[in-house]
Parts: C-alpha cells; structure tokens; sequence
C-alpha cells in the first residue's frame, strides 16, 4: 500500500534532451548532485529545505536500444519517510506527428514495513543503507 | 459539505484538478487569505476562484469565515488527511517541475 502521484506528459523534445533536463544541475531543485548509478547518492538543495537520497536505477535513453529512458531514485527531507521517484522516457509522436517524448513520474510514499527506508536517511550517507533494505 | 457516504472520494475528486491542487496550496502558505489575495496569486479569473473555491468547500477541505464584507478561507484539518495532503503538495511541486520542464526545453 502506498500514496502515490502520478503525471504524464508529451514534449516535443528528443528523450536525450529531456533526460539532460530532469538529471540536470537545476531542474528537481535549486542544486542537484546525482551520481546516476544505482546507490549513487543524490542531493537536492532549495531555499527552504535540502533532500538527500540514492539512485536505485538509471538508464539513460541515449544508451537504449530503444531510444527510451528510465530513472528512479528515493529522497527525503530530514526526518521524514523516504519517497520513491520514477520517471520513463518514451520517444512517442506529438498528435500532429512531430517526434517527442513521453514523459511519466511517479512518486509514491511506501508505507508499512518500506517505511523503514527512509530511516538511514536521517542522516548524509543512504546509500549504505537504502539500497540494501529495498532488496530486503 | 462531504459527502458522509464518500468522504474520501469527494475530497480527491475536488483534488482532480490542477487549479484546485494550486489554490489549495495557496490557501495553505497564506490562511485566512480572500478570494481577492487568492485570484491575484492565481493566473485565473475572480469569477474562476470563486467557483474552485466552492467546489473545495464542498468537499470539506477549506472552509470561510465572514469578518464584516470579507470572506477568509483556510484549509480544515480534518478532512485533509495526511495522505491527501501529501498528495496536494507533492503533487503541486510535480506540476510546478513539469510546466518549468516544458518552458525549459520549448525555449532551446
């Protein structure tokens, strides 16, 4: 059981160009560090609060045969349930026929027993942790 | 009121919609704002915020308070559970990232 959001998205831009943006230095929050390999750590600075979390998976779409993109990683605010974060990419055409992508996240806030993922997040350093109770 | 039979179904039909995830968040970082402060925040009409903000009344999530000739709004704790709240808010900063993405990559 979990709480979840869901958004899907066409853009009209090739699935690299989106990847570039979603895993870049600005666009998740004002500073992001992500060391896109899974357990990677992943810091996500804004003016009011800092995330700190893990990549459980990255493929980026220029490295597909398909040309599609996936990503998802955990994060959380101190002190807080850690949430789980996967965005897909598809090349897709726009109704009119332009090439683009096909974006969807979703974000889900696992509850139950998974709650104890965000518990090693309290502090810098998930990664030794997280990963490990996810398998479990 | 909501729907005592449905509760949780009014609540995430009012919360369907992205203007009214918007005013919610609204309402939430400035309580006892009226419809006036809320449409001037809000890229939508007076006549639009009026409306939404109905609706949200209806599915118990905000309720007013009448001082003299203004109505103030702010959110009703009950109803907006936890899970839903999280929702609202988690799912605000998703439109917010995803209109930023879009403007990002239209304006390469």
């Amino acid at each position: 059981m979990s709480d979840r959001i869901e958004r899907r998205l066409w853009l009209a831009a090739a699935p690299e160009d989106v990847w570039d943006v979603i895993t870049g230095a600005s666009w998740l929050a004002d500073e992001v560090r992500f060391d896109l390999r899974p357990g990677g750590d992943a810091e996500f600075r804004t003016r009011e609060e800092t995330k700190t979390g893990w990549v459980e998976d990255a493929h980026s779409p220029a490295g597909s045969a398909d040309g599609s993109g996936r990503l998802a990683f955990w994060w959380a605010t101190d002190g807080d349930p850690a949430t789980r974060v996967e965005v897909t990419l598809e090349p897709a055409r726009g109704w009119d026929g332009p090439e683009g992508t096909r974006l969807r996240i979703i974000e889900s806030r696992p509850l139950d027993v998974l709650d104890l993922v965000g518990t090693p997040l309290r502090r810098v350093g998930g990664a030794s942790y997280g990963p490990a109770l996810i398998a479990a | 009121m909501p729907d005592p039979q449905d509760p949780a179904g009014a609540v995430f039909g009012a919360l369907s919609d992205p203007t009214r995830r918007a005013l919610l968040a609204a309402i939430a970082s400035q309580p006892h704002a009226t419809a006036t402060e809320l449409a001037a925040e809000l890229p939508i009409s007076r006549q639009a915020v009026a409306k939404h903000l109905a609706a949200l009344g209806d599915a118990g999530l905000i309720e007013h308070e009448r001082t003299g000739r203004e109505v103030h709004y702010r959110l009703t704790p009950e109803p907006l559970s936890d899970a839903v709240s999280w929702m609202a808010e988690v799912g605000g900063q998703w439109d917010q990232r995803l209109a930023t993405l879009r403007r990002t990559l239209e304006t390469r």
